[in-house]
């Protein structure tokens, strides 16, 4: 008696399935590498800017006549991420590039990928399996440059506080490492205060608001991430402002540009979000022979001072959560991409994407 | 009807299976092969083993949050000590173990699952960050040949073993008081079945479940991190529901549950092929898991209606 019924469930459900299944990719042309970018979490800010930029470059030339990208997001779950490069590899792509959901989690298909001669390049949250290639940036280094900064504006002397990152996680744990060195190896630095702003604007605000009355008078302050949250802070408080060293958020760029009053002094530093189209570089250099396979570490775009170019190192009309470093800039800028790429995705107008990676 | 709902889990299996092999073989001209079949057996079997757990859980009317902290711990510990037979053995003892302190809570505690195991959910993921603070380890290449070989569909053997297994589970004693206490635990009680000791004795095995699903992990993925079984609170319990698993207790099957996991699994592959723009996915992942579940209230609709 449930046949007829059962029978209908299943032709529906098959119905269903096929109807997505109608349109399959178009083939490529032949001689267009297939490409894909495997990410994990797409759910803030910077990760939209990173897959955005991916998907405008891929519709630039030169990588619009020769690779055909595709674009997965997996959350943050490794068996997920396992299984669409496990597709991936089925497919017969030529590349790979990851940006992990676990350091660790996909050393099993990335072993599995390269088997099958697929290069894969994995960046930000590497893949630490040896047959890959990583490109990154120096996490020490970003704490060193900041703590140095502050440190040289003070003049070797006063109190400073450090705002940190997430706790556990890589990136956090080096930045902190890079700053205790700087601040350490001087004497005259006190460190009258650390306390978490969770990477997050409005997080490091409310802590900062909390923090400023039990502290006393402050000379400079070294933020991993919320840098605007942290100004905002001093700002309401009618607080001295002290000398920032921070990440690349828009708004903090734009109290350093003067838009915003008080003018801040500081250097601002950033993971840029074009990491992920120097991975795609670097997989297409690899694949096509031009470049011996070997890890990349770039250069962090960094701004310091008041000299900030709108539309190149600070965007007036972009809201203050907005990674400014979407984009390098200056004469050895590694890439230069125009706004409408990090906001929407859409290729850059009339322009050839040129990406420097440098010798290796 | 009542039917269809416990047999919901093997229909959407089907149906998901079917749109898998359609999709696929539209996609890239060819039906799937060895390499696929493989990659989702050993993908799965994590899953499918903490799937097998908490089904055992909800048949008795509870539910089990921690088995993403038992899997965390165990898999840290697999991959910290390099994953030897004699560490294996411990730490199935010690996944057995965590579970059992999640029964004798709720059971000799009379703390609501739900609070018991969300406590302990946090406990144990603490652990497992404090044993592999940063993601890493290793395991025997001859332990990972045998568990999860990536040439050889090992995995196929485990997985029935683990069907035998509850073949057998459901025809002893035990195995009838799980269902006894899931149907009606005051009726339970009234013939002499030990209410508490079923329950200790079914969280424990969703523990050891746990466990295994915590070896399979570092298997298949040569290392271990600490968060790696955050994610399969969801889907075990995802697996559970699609298996047509009642939440009242009582009814439906540990089988079920294995495949609503594989089915779940497929679920991604199918969206994948089906060129689904990424953004979207998590969407029709939801939605997939609402029809399910509305399919299998519908049929106990059906089937309340037909017997009143």
């Amino acid at each position: 008696m449930n046949l007829p019924r059962l029978g209908m469930l299943f032709m529906l459900v098959l119905a269903t399935a096929c109807g997505t299944a109608a349109e399959p990719p178009a083939d490529a042309p032949a001689g267009r590498l297939k490409i894909a970018l495997s990410n994990s979490f797409i759910g803030n800010q910077w990760r939209v800017e990173m897959e955005n930029v991916f998907k405008a470059a891929c519709a630039m030339p030169p990588y619009a006549a020769a690779v055909e990208c595709s674009v997965f997001n997996a959350g943050n779950d490794v068996s997920t991420q396992s299984r669409q490069i496990s597709n991936l590899i089925s497919q017969g792509v030529d590349g790979i590039v990851i940006n992990a959901a676990s350091t660790s989690g996909l050393n099993g298909v990335v072993q599995q990928a390269c088997d099958r001669g697929i290069v894969v390049v994995s960046f930000d949250n590497t893949v630490d399996h040896p047959c890959g290639i990583t490109v990154n940036t120096d996490q020490v280094k970003f704490g060193q440059l900041l703590a140095q900064f502050v440190v040289d504006q003070i003049g070797g002397e006063g109190n400073v506080v450090m705002v940190t990152g997430v706790a556990g996680t890589g990136a956090d744990n080096d930045r902190n490492k890079g700053a205790k060195e700087v601040f350490a190896a001087n004497p005259g630095v006190k460190v009258v205060a650390e306390y978490s702003g969770m990477w997050d604007s409005a997080t490091a605000q409310r802590v900062t608001a909390a923090q400023l009355p039990s502290l006393p008078e402050v000379d400079g302050v070294w933020v991993s991430g919320g840098t605007d949250g942290v100004i905002k802070a001093f700002a309401d408080a009618k607080r001295d402002m002290p000398v920032f060293g921070g990440e690349a958020e828009n708004g903090f760029r734009k109290y350093m540009a003067g838009t915003l009053t008080p003018q801040v002094t500081g250097m601002s530093i950033g993971q840029p979000p074009y990491l992920s189209v120097v991975a795609l570089e670097l997989a297409r250099a690899v694949i096509t022979k031009e470049r011996e396979k070997g890890n990349l570490t770039i250069p962090f775009p960094v701004v310091t001072g008041s000299a900030l170019t709108p539309g190149e190192t600070v965007f007036p009309d972009l809201p203050d959560s907005f990674f400014a470093d979407f984009t390098d800039s200056g004469p050895d800028a590694i890439l230069v991409l125009c706004q409408e790429a990090a906001t929407d995705g859409t290729p850059c107008p009339g322009k050839t994407l040129d990406v420097k990676l440098g010798t290796p | 009807m009542r039917d269809l709902q416990e047999r919901l889990g093997y229909l959407v299996l089907a149906a998901t299976a079917v749109a898998y092999f359609a999709v696929y073989t539209t996609s890239l001209g060819r039906p799937p092969g060895s390499f696929d079949y493989l990659a989702i057996l050993n993908t799965t079997m994590p899953l499918v083993l903490v799937a097998v757990g908490q089904s055992l859980v909800v048949i008795t009317g509870g539910i089990d949050l921690s088995v993403g902290g038992v899997v965390s711990v165990c898999v840290a510990v697999t991959a910290a000590t390099g994953g030897t037979p004699g560490w294996i053995l411990a730490v199935l003892a010690l996944g057995a173990a965590a579970g059992l302190v999640n029964g004798v809570i709720v059971a000799f505690g009379r703390i609501a699952p739900i609070l018991t195991t969300l406590a302990t959910l946090s406990i144990y993921t603490g652990a497992a960050l404090w044993i592999l603070p940063v993601p890493g380890g290793s395991i025997l290449p001859g332990v990972r040949a045998v568990l999860s070989n990536p040439g050889v569909p090992t995995g196929l053997a485990w997985l029935a073993l683990v069907v035998a297994g509850w073949w057998v589970l459901r025809r002893t004693r035990f195995g009838m008081r799980v269902y006894a206490v899931g149907s009606d635990e005051t009726a339970a009680r009234a013939v002499g079945v030990p209410v508490e000791r079923v329950k200790a004795g079914v969280y424990a095995l969703s523990g050891l479940c746990s466990a295994l699903a915590g070896v399979f992990y570092v298997s298949t993925t040569t290392a271990g991190d600490a968060n790696a079984g955050a994610p399969f609170i969801l889907t075990s319990i995802a697996s559970v529901v699609v298996g047509g698993v009642a939440f009242s207790g009582g009814r439906g099957s540990a089988m079920g549950a294995v495949a609503g996991a594989v089915a779940l699994t497929l679920v991604i592959d199918v969206l994948f092929f089906a060129g689904i723009d990424p953004l979207y996915q998590s969407l029709f992942q939801g939605l997939f898991l609402v029809v399910a579940v509305l399919l299998g209230t519908a049929a106990a609709l059906l089937a309340r209606r037909r017997t009143a």
